[in-house]
């Protein structure tokens, strides 16, 4: 391919650093997860706390490679140019997703062996709750559909989908570095189109059937829809980190210029700021304009204590301030600015699925509350403050930085051989000369 | 001016397909496209056309005095369902506004290049579009003298809207939607009004295009800051696209109502406004580009690529109807059960399922080349799909009033003839500024077009390797 001859000199391999990577990374990983839990053990912390910080970090992780996933598809649906000498490294973390059902595993244990009643209180099953009680009236009623045995193969057929799908899009691309073959890319895009849907419906299930069901009466139909706009947040800052990253140790210097920076920035700005802020907005006001108390519950719960902290840090950290520093093209050219933006990004995602997985408060101590003055009145406040509020515990941290380590690894040990680019993709040399105007 | 036999909707990874057909010069890409206005008389079809809704506008017009004369009462609107055919077709006209601002500041912000053919008539379909919007709430008041209300005018009174009602926000979102299309498309037209200025060949002509043109030399300054200006107004279009229908969806969400209380609305509405906007511009172009002789420009290829975003946003608005169907039942809400199994069963099934073949079954036959291709098959699908959007509306709004909590003030909604007959009037309104604008202005932006030839590309010298 003429492309390929327009390459610049330099280096666009790992080569010893990948093994020095993935070697050192993926041993911290499970070290620091390990650790977390036999420290956790030892320390005798509640079991269910720190499976819900697990959660966490999984999830942090997923919607990361998730939003990895729909970009690469992204990128073929649309038949894109820019993006071809940043798409190997987005296609590193996708490859991350044939593996990732492993982190699911001891949650799938916890469920069928009875120790997740804590965490999905709907594993506790209908019979298990007050006779004739509202609450078993409504386990009752969703047991269709909230039932271990459904639950776990709706879990397996998402995790299959994510392995074909990522199997498929990485394995191309990398296919594509050695025959030069134009008609994978052909392929690639054809198979974009359904593999779009897929993507759809299996992110969206899998937030609904994760994350909205720790809170088994509350709904929402856009929850779908916030877990992929929080995905593209988190995958867009992991994106540029990781090609800064590569760069600073002397790789991929020329192919990747400050034009690609700044587009990758523009995905980050327009999906992960903005989207995730309309998105966010548009649930939130919906249901506080409603006001029906049973969809308020979800985010009243967030809104009391020290958890209204954690909601202000979400709605400034994640947007007003991110919308400010990233809106003009200038901070998105100048790189200690984007990966700064980028790192605190990649902490407020991590804030963001904190939020959405770890209040959990027993609607019972709602029942008494008829408004919000009564809720003051009533509530008990101290039993609150000691159970549910918000506590940060040394897991939180330690499992975050395991699964994102572990996130990484698993990046560099797929791109160990390959190159840094698609060196062989049709519209490399279009993506090389690019340009915004 | 022949066209030459390339396939150009080939999609071959190796390079870019040509986006203009058959010209190897500027001039002649100027010549073809000023003599749509130029030319001495239209095509007959456009005499006829514009015989047919001009009729449609003047009834219109007698209807709106009827309705002025009489009162409202001479709609359908009964209680419970206060809202019907009004708010309906406002809500219509306004998702096939969307279109056109997607087109000229989505795709110009995403450099989709394919746009520069079809987005000068597309945002003059949506401003046309808007301003059928717009007239609805303006005659549902009643009393017609006071339709100023709509707006926060300070006065002795001290009477102003409320605030807090989305109805209000709708006031500004569509207000401000209007005010940005307009200049984004007038500023656009600038540069191709001054071509029809030079060409002028009346004295008359000259006067009226050069006025509008603004003394436009096409000095390198001049593009300087029209290129500033479009980027920028381009850059303030784009919420708007989102923010129009978020708030027309606000409308109903809002409310406690079941089927219209729930939280995918916003962007849900959006993706049926994008569907319902490119079919009808699917619906104007394909007879335009026939009788005008523009298929050089808009070509198979755009044709296709709008087919794929109708597959797409199709996709969407399928995906929404699933995910509330599955949460009205996962909610575990009898009244929100009620309201979706109702639809799909209760007393308008025939409009629910009018509403489902045609929004997402009938976009998937665009799966398939051959009828992303198909100027017959795609014609009828962009039809159709107009009719299951409207259908859409129909459905949310009137169902969920007609059956609300309480059984004994169920009722069943029917038009008025008043109803029917102004509704394609408003047609007829939309169709008669549509086909003047042909008549009169640029319908593809000149300049704009010659800017993706392959003569404007300073790094054309590669042999076609990109």
């Amino acid at each position: 391919m003429a492309a390929a001859s327009a390459l610049p000199n330099e280096n666009r391999y790992l080569g010893e650093l990948g093994p020095k990577l993935y070697m050192r990374l993926g041993g911290l990983g499970i070290l620091l997860i390990a650790g977390s839990y036999g420290l956790s053990k030892l320390m005798g912390d509640d079991s269910a706390r720190f499976w819900r910080a697990y959660l966490v970090a999984y999830f942090f992780v997923l919607s990361i490679c998730l939003g990895a996933l729909f970009f690469t598809i992204l990128q073929h649906l649309t038949r894109a140019g820019w993006s071809v000498v940043v798409r190997r490294i987005s296609e590193g973390l996708v490859a991350n997703l044939k593996w990732i059902w492993i982190g699911f595993i001891p949650i799938i244990v916890l469920v069928w062996t009875g120790n997740a009643h804590e965490l999905y209180h709907w594993t506790v099953g209908a019979d298990a709750l007050p006779e004739g009680s509202p609450e078993q009236a409504m386990l009752e009623y969703k047991d269709a559909y909230l039932n271990p045995m459904f639950w776990t193969l709706r879990a397996a057929a998402y995790f299959v989908i994510w392995f074909v799908l990522a199997r498929f899009f990485v394995g191309n691309s990398i296919a594509q570095d050695t025959t030069g073959d134009a008609k994978t890319t052909t392929r690639m895009q054809t198979i974009a189109a359904p593999a779009m849907l897929l993507y759809a419906f299996t992110q969206s299930y899998a937030a609904i059937d994760w994350i909205m069901t720790l809170e088994y009466a509350w709904f929402s139909t856009m929850f779908g829809v916030y877990f992929f706009a929080a995905s593209c947040c988190g995958f867009g800052a992991t994106l540029i980190l990781m090609v800064s990253f590569l760069q600073k140790t002397g790789r991929v210097t020329q192919s990747i210029t400050t034009e690609h920076h700044q587009e990758m920035g523009k995905f980050l700005f327009a999906f992960g700021i903005i989207f995730w802020a309309y998105i966010g907005y548009s649930q939130y006001m919906l249901i506080w304009y409603a006001n029906i108390p049973e969809e308020t519950t979800w985010f009243m719960i967030r809104q009391l204590g020290s958890w209204k902290w954690l909601s202000y840090l979400i709605i400034f950290g994640h947007f007003f301030v991110p919308f400010i520093v990233l809106l003009s093209k200038h901070p998105k050219r100048f790189k200690i600015m984007l990966v700064s933006a980028c790192l605190w990004l990649f902490a407020i995602h991590y804030v963001d699925m904190y939020w959405l997985t770890m209040p959990s408060i027993p609607m019972e101590m709602f029942a008494e509350a008829t408004s919000y003055e009564a809720l003051s009145i009533d509530f008990p406040v101290s039993q609150y403050a000691a159970e549910y509020d918000l506590s940060f515990q040394f897991f939180d941290l330690t499992l975050w930085l395991g699964f994102a380590c572990l996130m990484f690894g698993g990046a560099a040990f797929a791109l160990r051989n390959q190159a840094l680019i698609p060196e062989h993709d049709p519209r490399l040399y279009e993506s090389l000369a690019y340009e915004n105007i | 001016m022949t066209t030459l036999p390339i396939d150009n909707t080939l999609d071959d990874p190796t390079k870019r397909s040509p986006l203009v057909l058959g010209h190897d010069d500027f001039a002649s890409v100027t010549n073809t496209i000023c003599n749509v206005n130029e030319r001495r008389r239209p095509p007959r079809a456009w005499y006829i056309c514009f015989a047919i809704s001009s009729t449609f506008l003047g009834i219109l017009g007698i209807l709106i005095g009827y309705l002025f004369w009489t009162g409202v009462g001479v709609w359908g609107n009964q209680n419970p369902a206060m809202w019907g055919f009004p708010i309906v077709n406002f809500v219509f006209w306004v998702g096939i506004g969307h279109a056109g601002t997607l087109i000229s500041a989505i795709l110009f912000l995403f450099r989709q290049k394919w746009r520069t053919a079809i987005n000068r008539f597309a945002e003059a379909m949506t401003i046309f579009a808007v301003i059928c919007a717009g007239m609805y709430p303006g005659i549902h008041v009643g009393r017609v003298w006071v339709t100023y209300w709509l707006f926060p005018i300070p006065n002795q009174m001290e009477m102003w809207p409320q605030f807090r009602s989305p109805l209000l926000w709708d006031v500004f979102a569509v207000g401000t939607y209007f005010t940005v299309s307009l200049l984004f498309w007038y500023v656009g037209m600038v540069p191709d009004l001054a071509t029809l200025r030079d060409r002028a060949t009346t004295k008359f002509k000259a006067i009226a295009y050069g006025i509008f043109a603004l003394g436009w030399r096409g000095s390198m300054r001049h593009w300087h800051r029209y290129e500033r200006a479009y980027l920028l107004l381009a850059a303030l279009a784009t919420p708007l696209v989102l923010s129009v229908h978020s708030v027309v969806s606000f409308d109903f969400a809002v409310a406690q109502l079941p089927g219209w209380h729930t939280t995918i609305f916003p962007p849900y509405f959006v993706a049926g406004a994008i569907f319902s906007g490119f079919a009808m511009v699917m619906t104007l172009a394909i007879p335009a580009r026939q009788w005008w002789g523009l298929k050089d420009f808009i070509t198979m290829r755009h044709l296709e690529n709008m087919n794929k975003i109708i597959l797409v946003t199709g996709s969407m608005v399928g995906y929404a109807y699933a995910m509330e169907f599955f949460t009205a039942w996962y909610s575990g809400s009898m009244y929100e059960s009620f309201a979706f199994v109702n639809r799909a069963f209760g007393q308008y099934a025939w409009a629910y399922w009018i509403m489902v073949s045609c929004n997402v079954i009938v976009p998937q036959i665009f799966w398939f080349r051959k009828a992303r291709q198909s100027i017959l098959i795609m014609f009828i699908a962009s039809l159709l799909v107009n009719v299951g959007m409207w259908f859409e509306r129909f459905v949310i709004i009137v169902t969920s009033l007609t059956q609300d909590f309480l059984p004994s003030s169920w009722d069943y909604f029917t038009p008025t003839w008043v109803d029917l007959v102004m509704f394609a009037g408003s047609f007829g309104l939309f169709l008669t500024l549509f086909l003047l604008f042909i008549r009169f202005l640029p319908v593809i932006a000149i300049a704009e077009v010659k800017a993706v030839m392959p003569q404007a590309n300073p790094h054309a010298d590669h042999g076609g390797d990109h």
